[in-house]
């Protein structure tokens, strides 16, 4: 690999091509800079391009995202590479920082490649599509959801038994085994950090019974099925496939739990529960939905009428802590729980149980800058110099921070983050 | 080596060996496949006829059929009666 290191030269480099990462490429293109857009998943778009829809508006997320996406993509002043990872970033002087990046095979020439899923119907391998949560299979040989951006399929050589099916039926001979992992050694004048979050992981409550009960899931396991490219034909329990009645909502798992190690509160998934109470109550109209919360947070513009509107339509909303859940013989969950308002111990039954998974900091930036290395705040994510003054400045200058890498926030708060960033790191480009 | 294309995969596979895992993963998902394919041949079925018939638990049952339909070879049926469980078959 070492005698194959390409060398190029952007003005910005950003990391992170969700909705944050995407909007500051964007801005800083649309003013003339050039920027390298680096991404380690196969697609730009980050979770929002999963997402159902967005609250309180109900607008389709894919509406939102898919144009602002293809906008990127487009932009000539903007080099986007996917299945990459920046390995390091060294400050050489104002305005001077080199960057490696380590741009992994995808195994399809990806200007050759129409999209056309041959590869994808003759590949007989089937593993867990990551993009739908586990719920359903994927090919091998795949495209990684059906508005990814690039829409190109790529080889998942990890789990490919090299039979060849792919190649022999790709019209323009786009597959190709033999490449390999490219090294890059950028020069950019300044870096925008913009690593999103993690989602807290249930399994560390083992009281819940996620992994182990089936008809347990995650938000985002329920944010898929509610998408329009969902994994199954209506919303069912994976356990069985019935179409769940009684559905209940745990907010806060993993938020707010010093316990598991998260404080704080992750400011969306109280929004993002009611959003997806609504949206069962129109696709299952018979369905009773049930949300188990501590205090519902309903602090951003409009929040506080689209909680009053999920009560108008029927969502039962119940103060109470859950204290386990348990699985009877049909498939059925038994949360037991204290009534905070009666307090009292009480059970219920449900047909599915979604735990409303908190925002966890993302720490891949830690390792990644050298000599001048990157300080976090006490919870982990990328410390902001001075949050009022200049929240997107970071202890690097010349380095910004752009959405949740530097905190819990909802989707408009992270495009306004970006754009802070994107003019942060344009008046330190001019300055030089 | 002269690598033709169209052809790379022969390349990769002199360098590098499938783990027995993927070849044991793809046996199972073709055996599973054919099963499926087989018991939905008599006519449209339940996850929980096929369950009984393949001898599986319900939630792989779930996990293979839906990834059927998603690959064309299998259809959504009828819904039952008290609107809980949806038939399923093959796809003409």
């Amino acid at each position: 690999m070492a005698e194959n290191i390409k060398t190029a030269n952007y003005d910005a480099l950003v990391i992170g091509a969700g909705i944050a990462g995407g909007e500051a490429a964007l801005n800083l293109a649309n003013n003339g800079f050039s920027v390298l857009l680096v991404e380690k998943d196969l697609s730009i778009g980050g979770k929002m391009i999963l997402l159902s829809k967005v609250f309180p508006t109900l607008d389709c997320a894919a509406c939102i995202t898919t144009p602002k996406m293809s906008e990127i993509s487009r932009h000539h002043g903007i080099t986007i590479f996917t299945g990459s990872e920046v390995q390091k970033v060294v400050k050489k002087s104002e305005n001077s920082f080199e960057a490696v990046v380590i741009k992994q095979p995808r195994y399809v020439v990806e200007d050759d490649c129409t999209a056309c899923q041959l590869c994808e119907q003759a590949c007989p391998v089937v593993v867990k599509d990551q993009y739908q949560y586990n719920l359903v299979g994927r090919k091998a040989a795949f495209i990684p959801f059906s508005i990814a951006s690039p829409r190109v399929a790529a080889i998942d050589i990890e789990n490919c038994t090299l039979c060849g099916a792919c190649e022999k039926v790709c019209p323009t001979k786009c597959i190709d085994f033999t490449m390999e992992a490219e090294e890059y050694h950028i020069t950019a004048g300044a870096v925008i950090v913009a690593t999103g979050f993690r989602l807290f992981d249930p399994l560390k409550i083992p009281r819940y019974g996620y992994g182990q009960y089936k008809n347990v899931l995650t938000s985002m396991e329920m944010e898929r099925q509610l998408a329009p490219t969902r994994p199954f034909n209506t919303v069912l329990r994976p356990g069985d496939g019935k179409v769940p009645d009684k559905i209940a909502y745990v907010l806060c798992t993993g938020s707010r739990d010093a316990t598991v190690g998260n404080p704080i509160c992750s400011q969306i998934c109280c929004m993002y529960s009611i959003k997806q109470a609504q949206l069962l109550m129109g696709s299952l109209p018979m369905a009773d939905v049930t949300i188990y919360y501590i205090n519902i947070r309903s602090f951003g513009k409009g929040f506080e009428e689209f909680y009053e509107q999920a009560k108008g339509m029927g969502v039962n909303f119940i103060k109470g802590k859950i204290g386990k859940i348990t699985e009877k013989e049909n498939g059925n969950l038994i949360l037991r729980y204290e009534d905070i308002n009666e307090n009292k111990l009480k059970e219920s039954e449900h047909d599915m149980v979604v735990l409303s998974v908190g925002v966890l900091p993302n720490t891949d930036a830690a390792g990644i800058f050298r000599e001048q290395k990157l300080e976090f705040d006490h919870l982990n994510f990328v410390g902001q110099k001075d949050p009022l003054a200049s929240p997107a400045e970071t202890n690097i200058k010349g380095v910004f921070v752009a959405g949740t890498a530097s905190g819990p926030m909802d989707i408009p708060d992270s495009i306004l983050s970006a754009g802070a960033a994107s003019s942060e790191a344009m008046r330190y480009l001019i300055r030089k | 080596m002269e690598v033709e294309k169209g052809k790379t995969h022969k390349y990769l596979r002199e360098k590098r060996e499938v783990p027995e895992t993927v070849k044991e993963n793809l046996k199972h998902f073709t055996r599973v496949k054919k099963s499926i394919l087989e018991s939905l041949r008599d006519g449209e079925m339940t996850i929980d006829q096929l369950t009984q018939k393949l001898g599986m638990p319900k939630s792989e049952v779930v996990f293979f059929l839906m990834t059927l339909i998603k690959y064309g070879f299998v259809e959504t049926g009828q819904i039952d009666d008290m609107d809980e469980y949806y038939s399923y078959k093959l796809k003409q």
